[in-house]
């Protein structure tokens, strides 16, 4: 029956009477089959010629009409699903518009409803899908359309049932990932959807329908590009299997051996990745596969996009109308499986270069301009030769690259250009050397040959020299007095010092070396030769013997320096000849003897020096010489006694050496008397003369 | 003061180092043409002489005019009247520096140099004369001055000796004024030497640092 009504869809000019499929949800079974009773009989009529259907038939809407109403009570009747405020449908007077938006208002509720139960069933864990047995079950059933078409609403609630049970967790999730997706574009698309949804729907059915008939590859007479007779058979077949099980399973329970999708469960495995498309965008490969007649795989071309209609057309559905989806949601996974399938297995090509297009466009853009000529090999050559030539000018007379304009700033070139390129510079430093395996073998070659002559590289202990302060003093010695040499003669020295150097560098060594062996050897002749040999005199060693104290040498400025520290003993008293010195006790006559006769010499040369210089002094200077000689001293007493300043002493018995005391001045007595006596003598010579002197007045 | 540089007259006379023992005979090549052209009267150079050196000068007048005159190819004599030594060339000069080192010569011996070391200056081309003064280096008055001078010579000249022989230079002390006559290198460690006496420091520590760069310059040659 659904497949009727939807052919009749397509064959009507389509949007006559808008049958919404959760229409026929119904809680009452009994009811629900006699309303497709109804249905089917109504629409068999309608189907059974459908050439009526190029006009409008009146009749036949109002029929659809009541039936929908009819339908609607039904529905609304049972307290399966609440909600819509309208407790029936009107249909009198009612235009289209009008009775789809009562409609509408039920489905809004009906819809809330229904996505509820299918998350609740989507996480239920125990639901599941078996593939076989089910097909086998289902089989079983395919005899009469009557049963198919009594079953379909069964199978409906049941499919969906099952559907939601039987399916993967995979598949739970791809309708729960549908769902977030239809409902992104239920919303992002919402009007668009609301008026190409059923078309597309319907197309797609359409093709999911014709590609399940064209998987069995039959070709019958009714076949033309959208519809295939072959494909509907199979799917017919299957459906009629399910029915079959439906009938035999309550319900509620759980069909664990109905499998709605065995062939394209691995597929349905597969990850779909498919981009969302706008329907506003959907071009004619969205719907339809490629139009070709022959090859039923062939037109399963898997467009993403037309995957991704049917998936948004599906959860559309889905929300909708869920358990009538179910056919077409099975159908039109399948479709998607095989397209998905299909697109693993479509071949993409690889499309030319642009650039080589552009390049063989002006080539030939080119070369079209004597297309027809033929060019000899000459010619040919001739024209790439001017090619490079010009190509080669155009260079030149272009701006020149940064690498040839000669000093250029950071500035001037790009960013980091300089990284890629190779830069050749002179290296100031020598470069490390590079190594490779040949450089460690040939140290190990030197190392080891080393090691072999056992050369080492000993650090030698160096040894800083260390100058004693002394040395270093004696090195310039300060000369504290008055240099003997004059300025010219000290230049004099250096000069020749610095040119006989040379000189005497280059004589001596050999010459000395051959002195040296020949003095050797004519010793030894002697000795063999000459008995009566005289030794040579031995070099007289010119010694330096400076006197002067140590502590002059050593110290650089001298402070004080006495003669007496210089001088030794002898130096300064000669030695006795005798050798020691003796007393007047322990010499003998011989030694008195001498010494008397050195005393006597001593005093001779004296005396004669001594006359000498008086005489020299009486002849230069008489005055003095007076005063110095005996002689004269004699004169001079003699005249001052004359004169009377001076009187003589008589000396009377003063030579004897007066032993007592009593001779002493028994002495004395007769001195004074000898004075008394000349006195009185005097007297009486000077009261003659009478002459006053100072002398005698001084008292 | 300007020392007395010994430089010679003419500017493009290439010396030799040391003419030492042989009065080595340079002839720059304008000398030839100056022989040339000499004709006339030629150069003539007095040199004054102060009174307290007019007796030194007679005592060892041949022994300064003997070089002159022989080595030198020169005429010299004393005017009585200005009391000038002149010196004059000749036909027979061939040397037109000699009459620059004749006359520095006796310059020399006048400020109070002995002959024997003036004489270096005829025999060597690179000895010079500097002339300074003690209040030049500090300003001395009076006794500060006298212990300067004092500190100079040393006792009995040592210190004046000692410098002279390490820096192989002659030193003359007349009074406020010093005299060096060496060469260069020397002068100048001997100037350093004499001004560190002037500014104070003990002899001791001036024999250390001349004994220093001596012993240094010495070794550079």
């Amino acid at each position: 029956m659904v497949r009727f009504m939807r052919r009749e869809w397509f064959g009507s000019g389509g949007g006559m009477v808008r049958f919404r499929r959760r229409e026929w949800f119904s809680s009452g079974r009994g009811m629900v089959r006699f309303m497709r009773r109804e249905w089917f009989g109504v629409a068999g009529a309608a189907a059974a010629r459908p050439e009526c259907f190029l006009s409008v038939q009146d009749g036949l809407a109002a029929d659809f009409r009541a039936m929908t109403k009819t339908l609607y009570d039904l529905n609304k009747g049972s307290n399966i699903v609440r909600g819509g405020p309208l407790k029936e449908l009107v249909i009198e007077n009612f235009d289209e518009e009008q009775i789809w938006q009562q409609l509408e208002l039920r489905n809004n509720a009906v819809l809330d409803f229904f996505k509820k139960s299918i998350a609740k069933d989507a996480e239920d864990e125990d639901l599941c899908l078996f593939s076989d047995q089910e097909e086998d079950g289902s089989d079983a059933e395919t005899n009469s359309d009557k049963e198919l078409e009594d079953n379909i609403m069964e199978d409906e609630t049941e499919q969906i049932n099952v559907h939601t049970k039987d399916k993967d967790k995979t598949k739970a999730k791809e309708k729960q990932s549908k769902l977030s997706k239809s409902l992104m574009q239920k919303y992002s698309d919402e009007d668009s959807d609301i008026d190409f949804d059923i078309e597309a729907l319907e197309q797609q059915a359409k093709t999911a329908k014709e590609t399940t008939l064209r998987k069995k590859g039959r070709k019958s007479v009714v076949d033309d590009k959208f519809f295939k007779l072959a494909e509907m058979e199979t799917f017919l077949e299957h459906a009629e299997k399910e029915d079959k099980e439906e009938e035999d399973d309550d319900d509620d329970d759980i069909n664990y051996f109905e499998d709605i999708i065995s062939d394209y469960e691995e597929d349905s495995e597969e990850a779909k990745v498919k981009p969302i498309k706008s329907s506003r965008d959907m071009t004619y490969e969205d719907f339809f596969d490629s139009v070709d007649d022959d090859d039923g795989d062939d037109d399963l071309v898997a467009n993403d996009a037309e995957k991704n209609q049917e998936e948004e057309a599906d959860s559309a559905i889905e929300e909708q109308n869920e358990e009538s989806m179910s056919e077409f949601e099975d159908v039109d996974e399948m479709v998607e499986h095989a397209r998905s399938k299909e697109a693993s297995k479509k071949v993409t090509f690889s499309l030319p270069d642009d650039s080589e297009t552009e390049h063989v466009t002006e080539e030939q853009l080119e070369k079209d301009i004597n297309p027809s000529e033929i060019k000899s090999s000459f010619e040919k050559r001739q024209e790439k030769m001017s090619k490079k030539i010009k190509s080669l000018e155009d260079a030149l007379l272009e701006e020149k690259p940064w690498q040839l304009k000669g000093e250029v700033t950071g500035q001037k070139r790009p960013e980091n250009s300089l990284l890629e390129e190779t830069v050749l510079f002179d290296h100031a430093v020598r470069m490390a050397p590079v190594i490779t395996e040949e450089t460690t073998f040939q140290l190990e070659d030197i190392i080891k040959q080393r090691i072999l002559d056992e050369a080492w590289d000993d650090v030698v202990p160096k040894e800083k020299p260390k100058e004693e302060a002394f040395e270093y003093k004696k090195r310039i010695s300060l000369d504290h007095e008055k240099s003997k040499l004059s300025l010219a003669e000290i230049y004099e020295q250096e000069y020749m010092k610095l040119h006989q150097q040379k000189t005497e560098e280059e004589e001596n060594p050999e010459h000395k070396e051959i002195q040296e062996m020949m003095d050797s050897l004519f010793q030894k002749l002697d000795a063999l030769c000459n008995f009566h040999f005289t030794p040579k005199p031995p070099v007289p060693e010119v010694k330096i013997v400076s006197n002067l104290p140590a502590i002059s040498m050593e110290e650089v400025a001298p402070v004080a320096v006495s003669d007496a520290a210089l001088l030794a003993p002898e130096e300064i008293k000669k030695k006795n000849k005798a050798g020691d010195v003796k007393t007047d006790a322990e010499k003998t006559p011989t030694d008195k003897k001498r010494e008397l006769r050195r005393k006597k010499l001593r005093k001779r040369m004296r005396r004669r020096e001594k006359e000498k210089r008086e005489k020299l002094l009486e002849k230069m200077k008489p005055e003095q010489g007076t005063k110095l000689s005996k002689k004269a001293a004699a004169a001079k007493l003699k005249r001052l006694t004359k004169e009377g300043k001076a009187s003589l002493l008589k000396d009377e018995g003063k030579d004897k050496a007066l032993k007592s005391s009593q001779a002493f001045f028994s002495q004395l007595q007769d001195q004074v008397r000898m004075q008394i006596k000349d006195a009185t003598k005097l007297k009486k010579k000077q009261k003659k003369e009478k002459a006053i002197s100072v002398q005698k007045l001084k008292l | 003061m300007n020392p007395l540089k010994n430089t010679p007259s003419c500017p493009n006379q290439e010396c030799e180092g040391y003419n030492l023992l042989n009065l080595k005979k340079i002839i720059p090549w304008y000398n030839l043409s100056r022989n040339i052209i000499w004709v006339g009267k030629g150069e003539l150079r007095k040199i004054p002489v102060p009174a307290n050196r007019y007796t030194p000068l007679k005592e060892s007048w041949m022994k300064i005019f003997t070089p002159i005159v022989e080595h030198l190819q020169l005429q010299i004599r004393f005017n009585l009247k200005t009391r000038n030594v002149e010196i004059k060339t000749c036909q027979e000069t061939k040397d037109l520096s000699a009459l620059t080192k004749a006359a520095d010569f006796v310059k020399a011996f006048i400020l109070g140099f002995q002959v024997e070391d003036a004489l270096a200056l005829i025999r060597l081309d690179d000895l010079f004369l500097e002339s300074f003064e003690v209040t030049d280096v500090k300003p001395l008055k009076g006794d500060h001055l006298s212990r300067a001078i004092g500190r100079i010579a040393g006792k009995g000249g040592k210190t004046k000796f000692t410098i002279e022989n390490v820096t192989r230079t002659r030193i003359v002390l007349a009074d406020a004024k010093i005299h060096i006559l060496g060469s260069f290198q020397n002068i100048k460690m001997a100037r350093t030497a004499i001004c560190n006496l002037i500014l104070g420091s003990p002899p001791s520590k001036v024999y250390g640092n001349i004994r220093a760069v001596a012993s240094r310059a010495a070794e550079r040659f």
